[in-house]
């Protein structure tokens, strides 16, 4: 034990004192969804306290990189950095800013300059985001996409990754590509096991609040959710309001935290301890989630016994209409999930004939087959059987 | 026995190094075979050689220095797609496979070509092989057997339970005689008992499921008991996909078998010639292989009903309904709410198969495979006005001044941008291979509605990120 210990401390230290970290935020930015949370959690409060949670993220090393998208109504829009402003320089070099000199920064100067620059960018772009197009009511009601974020969160990941550390990736791809044979599962299994041992980390955090389901999403989302796990990045879910069941899924697969947090007004949660001010209490109570649940990256979690509980919910989205079941039919040839009763003869996903086992189909009439049963009983010997089935 | 190995290390490094100071044309010929073996070590002298040469062969690139560094870097786009250029036919594929492995644990396995011997080589993959395998089919099964001197011998049942296998490969490795396993290789193989054991059994087998046979074959001999080609036509009557991965060498029977059982097809068989090569075909036998036509045909699907527990924590232990224990959390079955403490497995109570979705989601990306994206050309540039990738934000190269004329490369686009058919958004060539390998998604077609083309005053539409006219 005690060698395990050693080797354990041994690697993290000698890895460098510091890698650096990429903190991605996927922010959920309906605004019906905000709208309903506007008298206990307000969103200009959250995007404060987020704000706290990025600046400590830099804070802790100057390496250390920040992402932030939005996943609005319709399309997904990024934060920060900000895309295509036509300074060529600002996306590329994100690393705490120390590249970017903004002249028309330099007003405020009791502020450091990288805290400043997200924040300036993060409110801008959202600002616009938010007054630029109103959505339909219809749109609004639509779940937030967030595969596609999380599938432009998981590029974006990919390309710091291929950065910090081109060898890796230059000798996992051409590598394999060399061997011309390699099947496409080999060269993700060789991407994983380059990446695993990786000097650079990142994580997503997705601050979902939102009550639409996903499940039109689901195969998008799984297939994000694989990629993470290859990538080696976890996805952390802070669920503001109800439970949903793929983000528990997705968090739970690539070993990420999934807490709930409940403003205190609508449930008084013993989780905000820290209540300072008035109305700050739910803020405060929120900032202490994020620090206390979603602040260690991947290199530090390893020594840590990570929040969250052990209860996920599993539960899958059919095929034909989306719904989650917990019980359903599966195509043997494709593995398309339905739900039961199945309501056509041929798989839609694949086209071949389904064949219902005998057991789907009789089962309703197991029921059915008893009474009858019972009533031939009762034919036989009606006074016997009257008493012992029905007390009344 | 250790002299005469590192005698040969040292032929071989020598050989690698004549081999560098050669060049040329005679070096590009063997590079297809070399160029494999040198990305086993030192990985990245060869392709950098490799990239080295190629550009000297073009004569134009020596002109000027920005051409040939533009070259480069698109010889090295072309390079990266060449792999995803395949593979978007959805195809259908056997994705409940039934598989047994055969190992060769004949005398032929304690050859010293692999180091420290075939033997060891073989055990030290297996393990990793079997990890994957469950990784990319996670409601298949595996048996495993071994030809050992003349006989065939069942090393772990067929079970869908990776720590099974894991736990007899370790123990043969372990080699301490127990559980009538043997300490060393010996004797010789037999292809036709091992054939013989493993139509036995996978006869039970469903029919929705593959029936496959992987054999790693190091000996050059098989001895056999009886005739060999009526055992083929058996296999094939029953429908095994015999695979061989061969060592070194080829056998003229081995292509027979695995031509025969698969319908004609010969690529089954593989050699392999070093331990990179056998590791490489190893895992290439891990995704899900398929359907042949014929197969298509007669395997209408069945429904199976599965059950997707949750799993729940409780405030005081229970018993389990698979191993009796006392346990705090499991999973519960949602048709008969028994509790049981690992998936996938059938409920124990009311035969359900119990799995996690997720198990399920991974193929996902096979039958819904994303379409191949498009090269982009110039003028499609000026007419979108793409600056920087969509997925991760990289600054694509501006349009051009003046038509240059740039020599075209195959498998690369000149504009370094690639489009997505769906949602004609522009993506860079690390997230063309990352999304075709990786993801399996399209970040544009998933988040928003598809790109189009700008208003001419800049103005952007639907997706203000992607297109941005005013640069
Ligand atoms: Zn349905
Ligand atoms: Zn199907
Ligand atoms: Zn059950
Ligand atoms: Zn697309």
């Amino acid at each position: 034990m005690d060698g395990v210990d050693a080797t354990v401390r041994g690697s993290v230290r000698t890895s460098s004192a510091a890698p650096p970290s990429l903190l991605t935020i996927i922010l959920d930015t309906n605004p019906l969804s905000w709208s309903h949370l506007s008298s206990s959690l307000p969103l200009s409060a959250v995007l404060k306290t987020l704000l706290i949670f990025v600046n400590a993220h830099l804070a802790i090393n100057h390496a250390n990189q920040v992402a932030v998208l939005a996943s609005h109504v319709d399309n997904v829009a990024w934060l920060y950095p900000t895309p295509d402003d036509g300074d060529a320089s600002k996306q590329s070099s994100q690393t705490n800013g120390h590249t970017e000199v903004a002249d028309e920064h330099r007003v405020v100067s009791n502020k450091y300059r990288p805290f400043l620059t997200i924040e300036k960018n993060i409110s801008k772009n959202l600002r616009n985001l938010l007054t630029s197009d109103i959505p339909s009511a219809e749109a609004l009601k639509s779940p937030p996409l967030l595969a596609g974020a999380l599938s432009i969160a998981l590029a974006y990941a990919n390309l710091q990754l291929l950065k910090a550390d081109p060898m890796t990736s230059d000798s996992a791809s051409t590598g394999t590509g060399a061997v011309g044979a390699a099947d496409l599962d080999a060269h993700t299994s060789a991407l994983r096991t380059a990446r695993s041992g990786h000097q650079f980390v990142s994580r997503i955090l997705i601050v979902s609040v939102s009550q639409a389901d996903l499940s039109s999403q689901y195969i998008g989302l799984m297939n994000s959710v694989f990629a993470a796990q290859r990538l080696n990045i976890p996805l952390d879910v802070l669920r503001i309001g109800e439970r949903t069941a793929f983000l528990q899924q997705a968090s739970d697969a690539t070993s990420g935290v999934y807490l709930t947090y409940d403003p205190p007004n609508s449930t008084a949660n013993g989780t905000n301890g820290a209540a300072t001010a008035s109305f700050s209490s739910a803020t405060a109570g929120l900032l202490q989630t994020l620090m206390q649940g979603y602040f260690s990256d991947v290199a530090a979690r390893k020594l840590l016994v990570m929040p969250g509980s052990a209860e996920v919910d599993f539960r899958a989205a059919c095929f034909c209409h989306g719904k989650i079941v917990d019980l359903g039919g599966v195509c043997s040839v494709c593995l398309s999930i339905f739900c039961l009763p199945l309501e056509f003869t041929s798989c839609p996903t694949c086209q071949s004939p389904l064949r219902v086992p005998k057991s789907v189909t009789t089962k309703p009439v197991a029921f059915a087959r008893r009474k009858k049963k019972k009533r031939k009983i009762g034919d036989g010997g009606r006074d016997s059987a009257a008493g012992t089935p029905v007390p009344n | 026995m250790s002299d005469s190995d590192n005698e040969y290390i040292e032929d071989h490094s020598s050989g690698d190094d004549h081999n560098l100071n050669v060049g040329g044309s005679g070096r590009a010929q063997r590079q297809k075979g070399s160029g494999r073996n040198a990305t086993s070590k030192p990985g990245t002298r060869a392709r950098w050689e490799r990239a080295l040469r190629d550009t000297n062969n073009e004569p134009n690139v020596v002109a000027d220095d920005s051409r040939l560094a533009e070259n480069i870097s698109r010889r090295a786009e072309a390079q990266k797609r060449a792999r995803i250029r395949k593979d978007t036919k959805p195809f259908q594929r056997g994705i409940i496979r039934h598989m047994v492995l055969v190992l060769d644990v004949s005398e032929m396995m304690l050859e010293k070509d692999m180091r420290p011997n075939r033997y060891r080589v073989m055990l030290r993959y297996l393990e990793e092989y079997i990890l994957e395998f469950f990784e990319q089919n996670p409601i298949s099964q595996i048996t495993v057997l071994m030809m050992y001197d003349g006989r065939c011998i069942q090393l772990s049942e067929l079970s869908g339970n990776p720590n099974d296998h894991i736990n007899a490969i370790q123990k043969l490795r372990d080699g301490d005689g127990k559980d009538e396993l043997p300490k060393e290789p010996k004797g010789s193989p037999s292809l036709q008992n091992a054939l013989e054991m493993s139509r036995a059994m996978l006869y039970h087998t469903p029919k929705h499921g593959t029936r496959e046979v992987l054999i790693i074959l190091g000996a050059l001999l098989t001895n056999d008991p009886g005739d060999i080609h009526k055992t083929i036509a058996s296999c094939v009557k029953d429908k095994l996909r015999v695979s061989i991965i061969g060592i070194f060498a080829r056998m003229k029977i081995c292509t027979e078998i695995v031509s025969r059982t698969n319908g004609g097809d010969e690529s089954g068989y593989g050699v392999a010639t070093d331990d990179v090569d056998l590791r490489d075909l190893l895992m290439a036998s891990t995704s899900p292989p398929a359907m042949r036509a014929t197969e298509q045909e007669d395997a209408a699907a069945n429904l199976l009903v599965m059950g997707f527990p949750s799993r729940t924590e409780e405030e005081h232990p229970s018993l389990c309904a698979c191993h009796g224990e006392l346990t705090r959390g499991g999973y519960i079955c949602p048709r008969c709410k028994t509790k049981v403490c690992s998936l996938p497995q059938t409920c124990p109570s009311c035969q359900l198969t119990l799995i996690l979705s997720t198990h399920l989601a991974r193929s996902y990306h096979h039958l819904f495979p994303l379409r191949n994206w498009l090269e982009v050309s110039w003028d499609r540039v000026r007419e979108m006005r793409t600056t920087q990738c969509k997925g991760c934000l990289k600054k694509f190269p501006g349009i051009p001044t003046e038509d240059d004329g740039a020599d075209k490369m195959d498998g690369s686009s000149e504009s370094s941008r690639y489009e997505c058919p769906s949602c004609h958004h522009h993506f860079c060539v690390d997230c063309d291979v990352f999304c075709h390998q990786t993801l399996y998604n399209c970040p544009g077609c998933q988040s928003g509605p598809p790109a189009q083309v700008p208003a001419s005053n800049g103005e952007t539409t639907g997706d203000p990120m992607a297109l941005d006219g005013a640069s």
